[in-house]
């Protein structure tokens, strides 16, 4: 039998107290808001600048998208899951590739063996492109494709092929590629951003993407900048949103250096924000994002478009506030972030499973997320009015005060020559370390409570959920794969269109680089040899010892 | 004897997921260990070769990817095969249960799951240092 702790009695006779009242941004609150807290009644929803939300029915019109990630092992794995998934009430795809991929490394790479398929599927071939969707019409289900540039490209070329093999025009395809050279792969890290790549070309080639989706794509979102990466990294929900925007400002001013209008490609920019546990204060950041955003498109950019305006918001539940210790308390944290995002009016949300803690989610857990998710979406009656905390003391109030904060910080990250010199001159990455530092005090110190962490730990707790296990030879099984695969191929052929792309970089640096790797995809290049080309052609080596 | 307190912290594999070791890098510099930071992207081999030229005796790495089982059983290979059996290799992040008592087998000396407060892994790896 186990011993019940000593009960004190004290504590209920003083009554329980937080430890203070600050958000998890560090804004004090009041004792209670009030109407002389409002600077103005907010615009109605689907109205400038879509405070409320971007559409005037919201969640009448349409629910947000039930878009989990998911993709592990090899891509027939990952075909499969999504499969399961789909039959499963989840309405749209999130594809995640494994570290690998995301980096450019083929399989049988000398530093990828270890991280093959564990975080995401892997996929180097046009064949692995066309196993994983399998069955899925291209037309007919969005997908939202999480990889980096320039890797970005090779995937887009893939997932153009398989759209061609299918039938599909590239005119119909629906969806994301996430494409950001900073934040996708474990947010604005120094390291994660420069190690495998140089960042100036991979920012180029990303916008190589941007501009030949947009001239074959035009319902395809071209950039989704990952303030949830960001926020994932330890930083607030301030600097989680102007580090996000000061960001995609970069992309907009390449963009426009190319001839390109802002109402030619703004409509086709999202984001992918993280919802936190600190429920108010994250209702109201989508609200922020939404306004600031709309402001800054019409006044700084001069878009005319109301649709450039609109700020959608893919939000995937933030893990930092879930914890190993007690995992089904994550049931119930991930579905108040969930009903923060769905109050805070995003288009698409990932509900992120109990068991991060341990490992990649399983089924059952998966499958939880998304009937999380449907209890929302049908039962609470939250979505049957557009925003329906509009106009709460509160909430507005923590919106006007976000915004501000936001301001001002994009106004010290643009006097310091914007977001980029400050990721490359590593202010970022102390920004970061600080927020991280200061995150383990607070925890230390009891002034973020933590349950089961920090406040009611058990000791020598027993875990009693099931955990995610991948198949023992997995890794084997796709390393032998790729060795047959560039076996098989005509390897002249194969040859000839690498140089050709090494040759087009080189000597025509500035042009749109997405022809070449088409073709170099077509005729079975893979991800590894492709990127390597590019590599060469940067005169980049990858350091390791 | 009392070893030196130099511990080499570091991630190897390619996962890049930073924070829990940056905290408790952070947690250990402050509570006086000089920490050498190896940052992201190690391979076992440019371990191996940091704890020769440090002479570290107390190497920790982090993994959240589910890489643990295969870098481990690399570095303590490595380790022997140099002599440097006597140094102590800690890990710290995403390990499930069943896996930790595969670590500890493996010769892992301890191993840190999320919402690991500091003081317990003070506490070990001073332990760690007061044995021979």
């Amino acid at each position: 039998m186990k011993v019940i702790g000593k009960i004190e009695y004290d504590r209920y006779l003083k009554g329980e107290r937080l430890p203070h009242f600050r958000t998890l941004s560090g804004i004090e609150m009041k004792e209670f808001y009030d109407r002389g807290d409002i600077a103005q009644d907010p615009s109605n929803p689907g109205t400038f600048p879509f405070t409320r939300g971007v559409y005037p029915d919201m969640y009448r019109g349409r629910l947000w998208t039930r878009r989990q990630q998911s993709g592990f092992g090899s891509p027939l794995e990952s075909n499969h899951l999504i499969h399961f998934l789909l039959s499963k009430g989840m309405t749209g795809l999130n594809i995640d590739f494994d570290i690998p991929t995301k980096l450019g490394l083929d399989p049988d790479h000398p530093l990828a063996e270890g991280d093959v398929g564990l975080v995401g599927t892997s996929m180097a071939t046009i064949e692995d492109m066309e196993t994983l969707f399998q069955g899925i019409p291209l037309d007919k289900v969005s997908s939202t494709l999480i990889v980096n540039p320039p890797y970005s490209a090779i995937i887009m070329a893939m997932y153009y092929l398989v759209a061609k093999k299918q039938g599909v025009d590239a005119s119909k395809l629906i969806g994301t590629i996430m494409n950001c050279a900073i934040t996708q792969l474990v947010g604005p890290t120094y390291q994660s951003g420069t190690h495998f790549f140089p960042l100036d070309p991979a920012i180029k080639i990303a916008c190589d993407v941007m501009e030949y989706c947009l001239q074959h794509s035009p319902r395809w979102n071209i950039l989704n900048v990952n303030p949830r990466n960001i926020r994932e990294s330890g930083v607030n929900a301030v600097q989680e949103v102007a580090f996000a925007f000061c960001l995609a400002k970069e992309y907009i001013r390449r963009l426009l250096d190319r001839g390109l209008e802002i109402d030619r490609f703004a409509p086709r920019i999202a984001f992918f924000a993280s919802v936190h546990i600190d429920f108010l204060e994250e209702i109201a950041k989508l609200r922020t994002m939404r306004r600031i955003w709309a402001h800054l498109m019409k006044d700084t950019f001069g878009a005319k478009d109301p649709r450039s305006w609109m700020c959608r918001i893919a939000v995937q539940t933030s893990s930092l506030p879930l914890t190993a210790q007690q995992p089904f308390n994550n049931i119930v944290r991930a579905a108040i972030q969930t009903l923060a995002a769905v109050l805070g009016g995003c288009q698409s949300v990932h509900t992120t499973s109990y068991d991060e803690g341990y490992a990649l989610p399983t089924e059952e857990a998966q499958v939880l997320a998304i009937r999380t998710q449907q209890v929302i979406a049908y039962e609470t009656g939250v979505c049957r009015t557009a925003d329906p905390l509009g106009g709460s003391y509160t909430i507005e109030k923590l919106t006007d005060e976000l915004e501000g904060r936001v301001l001002n910080l994009m106004d010290v990250i643009e006097k310091k020559g914007g977001f980029l010199e400050c990721f490359k001159s590593q202010w970022i990455e102390e920004q970061l370390n600080e927020a991280r530092y200061e995150y383990g005090r607070q925890l230390e110190e009891g002034e973020l409570i933590q349950i089961g962490v920090n406040m009611e730990r058990e000791e020598e707790e027993e875990l009693k959920i099931n955990i995610f296990r991948q198949t023992s030879d997995m890794q084997e099984k796709r390393i032998r794969y790729i060795r047959d695969y560039k076996q098989s191929r005509n390897g002249v052929q194969i040859k000839r269109v690498l140089d050709k792309l090494y040759h087009h970089v080189r000597h025509h640096p500035d042009e749109n680089f997405l022809p070449a790797i088409l073709e170099a995809v077509e005729h079975k290049a893979t991800l590894g040899e492709i990127s390597d080309t590019l590599r060469e052609a940067y005169d980049f080596k990858v350091h390791y010892v | 004897m009392q070893k030196s307190k130099r511990i080499l912290i570091g991630k190897v594999g390619l996962d890049g997921h930073d924070n829990g070791i940056r905290i408790v890098s952070k947690w250990l510099a402050d509570a006086g260990f000089e920490v050498i930071y190896l940052g992201l992207y190690n391979t076992p081999d440019g371990v191996v070769k940091a704890v020769l030229q440090e002479h570290a005796d107390i190497i920790g790495c982090s993994f959240l990817g589910g890489e643990h089982l295969f870098y481990c059983r690399k570095l303590l290979a490595l380790l022997r095969q140099q002599g440097l059996e006597d140094k102590k290799l800690v890990v710290g992040g995403v390990v499930p249960p069943d896996d930790v008592k595969v670590l500890k087998e493996m010769g892992v000396s301890a191993i840190f799951t999320p919402g690991t407060m500091r003081d317990t892994i003070l506490r070990k790896v001073n332990e760690l240092l007061e044995e021979d």
